[in-house]
């Protein structure tokens, strides 16, 4: 128990950090959130049965479902992405200051810093262990009906006798539509999108007085977020319009306040069936830790000298 | 450190944070741009469209979703028959999801064709109307398919269900040139085919709409034999344009002893060459058919009342007898 005790307290930053954020994780995954994957499960094999009459060729056959498989999974994972990250982020500091554990563990030789980590990695943790689960749910559904979908498209080819050639494309275009890298890839733009919202929400929940105002401010900041490469273009192309300076000004706080989320809507590229480059996808992974990074930094300054 | 020194401290940091990551996220976005892997953002007609609710969700990063969901009201006023909102449901889908081939194609088939037919047979409009609002519907599938193209300019399937509108003969009337039609059609299935991603029947449609455009026998000779020294190619039809061909090339040519030739036999060849006679709905060209046909008729021994002369021809495309019931 003593060892335990000190390794705990006179450990390193990243034990600390690792036995706050399980905490973190146990703490939310007791209020049950995992029964929502039962309702992704609905939705994922719902989605098999939106197939609507179609008229173009018999090559384009069962494309649309596994369009809307992938529309429905990947629009279920955002919308519950983004509410948990934010919702549970803007909860666990309140809820530690309700429950006095806050006191308890910053009465400990706890640096504030390995707190907050802690806090943003459980949070973390569960919205990634849920997009993982659902990432399995909708590739094994999507799995499933793209092989059904190429077994009816090769038959038809076959007995139309097509040439080699033919046969392969057809097959590479339908694969664009199954499982694939860039489908893992926009489960993981996804799983970026809210983590900076829920570091976002961390930094926010450092001065805000409750739980609500903490939610509210960061779905606001988050549709906002969707519009930053509207005013950021609006700044950099500004004058072209004649805008006077005071709309200059607005964009340009705009631009350098507000994250832009507009990039992370590759994943409707993926979706509609294109790539996504490793290289863009390396890209976007840097934007998420960027921000993640710097809005930790910014709560630990705001929280370090915070009086409870 | 006092609040005001501490919030202070935090907003430049917020600025130059912000004045840091600007340039690498405007170079990002570009490029997602360019690559086509992110739309335009919507536009202020589309966000009304929609409502408020779905524009919130829209711009909640997803616009596919949403465009799923419109694609399923696009549906229902199908089946309702209520044209006008079938179009405008498509307009605002196509905004949200630019690049998915299925929204441009059902919205232009439901135009085009759904629509259009529905005008031949709607007995509230008089005569006139009718013809025009068919006409309308024609034109809006086109050019909704062109501005499909216009935004997915090296999809094969868009380029080929364009080249098979403008080549529709049921259709033709409803554009102001039919030659002109013609070549805008072999147009389209040349450049789905220059794609690589088509399938073989893009090539030899390019052909089919090609030999019917005055002027151009000359390329529609070069491209049906280039088509033709492939095995998989010799269709009835292609096979057939290439004697044609051939025989508008050289108007001394022997078209009943080349159809032997093409056919293998003579009872085959005078098939052949009687179907094409009989196509005229379609438009085809006929050079050399009827000279071969009456040779073949006396290799054969063909009466005269088995003659495919004096066959009666197929029921003719006849737009005024649509539009006058």
């Amino acid at each position: 128990m003593t060892a335990k005790t000190d390794h705990t307290t006179h450990g390193s930053h990243l034990g600390r950090i690792l036995v706050i954020a399980f905490h973190a994780f146990t703490q939310l995954v007791r209020m049950k959130v995992f029964y929502f994957l039962a309702v992704f499960a609905v939705i994922a094999i719902a989605s098999n049965f939106f197939d609507l009459p179609q008229h173009e060729g018999p090559e384009a056959e069962g494309i649309n479902v596994l369009r809307s498989i992938k529309s429905w999974s990947l629009g279920t994972m955002t919308l519950f992405s983004v509410v948990l990250s934010i919702v549970a982020t803007a909860l666990l500091l309140p809820k530690d200051v309700e429950d006095r554990t806050l006191y308890t563990i910053l009465a400990k030789p706890v640096p504030r810093i390995d707190y907050l980590a802690g806090k943003l990695l459980g949070v973390l943790l569960l919205v990634f262990v849920s997009l993982a689960l659902m990432d399995v749910l909708m590739t094994g559904v999507l799995q499933i009906r793209s092989s059904m979908v190429l077994d009816q498209q090769l038959a038809m080819a076959h007995s139309l006798g097509w040439p080699p050639a033919a046969i392969e494309s057809l097959r590479a275009e339908t694969a664009l539509h199954g499982p694939s890298w860039s489908l893992q890839g926009a489960v993981f733009a996804v799983f970026l999108r809210a983590s900076i919202m829920a570091s976002l929400a961390l930094l926010i929940s450092t001065f805000s007085s409750s739980t609500l105002f903490t939610t509210i401010i960061s779905f606001l900041i988050y549709f906002i977020g969707h519009f930053q490469a509207d005013a950021r273009d609006a700044y950099l192309q500004a004058g072209q319009a004649g805008e006077g300076i005071f709309a200059r000004m607005a964009t340009l706080v705009i631009s350098l306040v507000m994250p832009d989320f507009q990039n992370f809507n590759v994943i409707d590229a993926v979706i509609e069936g294109q790539a996504m480059p490793i290289l863009i996808l390396g890209k976007l992974t840097l934007i998420g830790l960027y921000y993640a990074l710097f809005f930790t930094v910014a709560s630990w300054f705001v929280f370090a000298e915070k009086e409870f | 450190m006092k609040t005001w020194q501490r919030n202070g401290i935090l907003a430049v940091a917020v600025l130059l944070f912000g004045a840091a990551r600007l340039p690498f996220e405007a170079g990002l976005s570009k490029e997602l741009r360019d690559a086509g892997l992110t739309s335009l953002p919507m536009q202020i007609g589309t966000r009304e469209k929609i409502g408020q609710t779905s524009s919130a969700v829209a711009l909640g990063g997803l616009r596919t979703l949403v465009a799923t969901f419109l694609n399923l009201r696009a549906f229902t006023f199908f089946q309702e028959q209520r044209w006008a909102d079938v179009a405008d449901t498509f307009d605002t889908i196509v905004d949200l999801a630019p690049r998915t081939r299925y929204y441009w194609e059902t919205g232009s088939w439901h135009s085009a064709y759904n629509a259009a037919s529905y005008f031949i047979n709607d007995s509230k409009l008089p005569p006139l109307r009718r013809r025009e609002a068919w006409r309308d519907s024609i034109l809006r599938g086109r050019a909704f398919l062109e501005r499909g193209i216009k935004n997915n300019p090296n999809d094969w399937s868009l380029l080929a269900n364009l080249g098979f509108l403008l080549s529709d003969t049921n259709k033709i009337s409803a554009f102001r040139s039919p030659e002109k039609t013609f070549a805008a059609a072999a147009d389209a299935y040349t450049r789905s085919a220059a794609t690589g991603k088509a399938l073989p029947y893009v090539k030899r449609s390019a052909l089919y709409s090609l030999a019917r455009v005055t002027g151009e026998e000359k390329n529609a000779l070069a491209l049906a034999r280039s088509l033709y020294a492939e095995q998989s190619n010799r269709t009835p039809t292609l096979t057939i344009l290439l004697l044609v061909l051939e025989a508008f090339e050289n108007p001394n040519l022997d078209t009943a002893a080349r159809a032997n030739e093409l056919f293998k036999t003579p009872e085959k060849a005078y098939d052949a060459l009687s179907g094409h006679w009989q196509r005229t709905r379609e438009r085809f060209p006929v050079y050399g058919i009827a000279k071969g046909l009456e040779a073949l008729e006396k290799t054969l021994n063909i009466t005269a009342e088995k003659s495919i002369f004096t066959q009666p021809p197929p029921p003719q495309f006849d737009e005024d007898r649509w539009f006058s019931q």
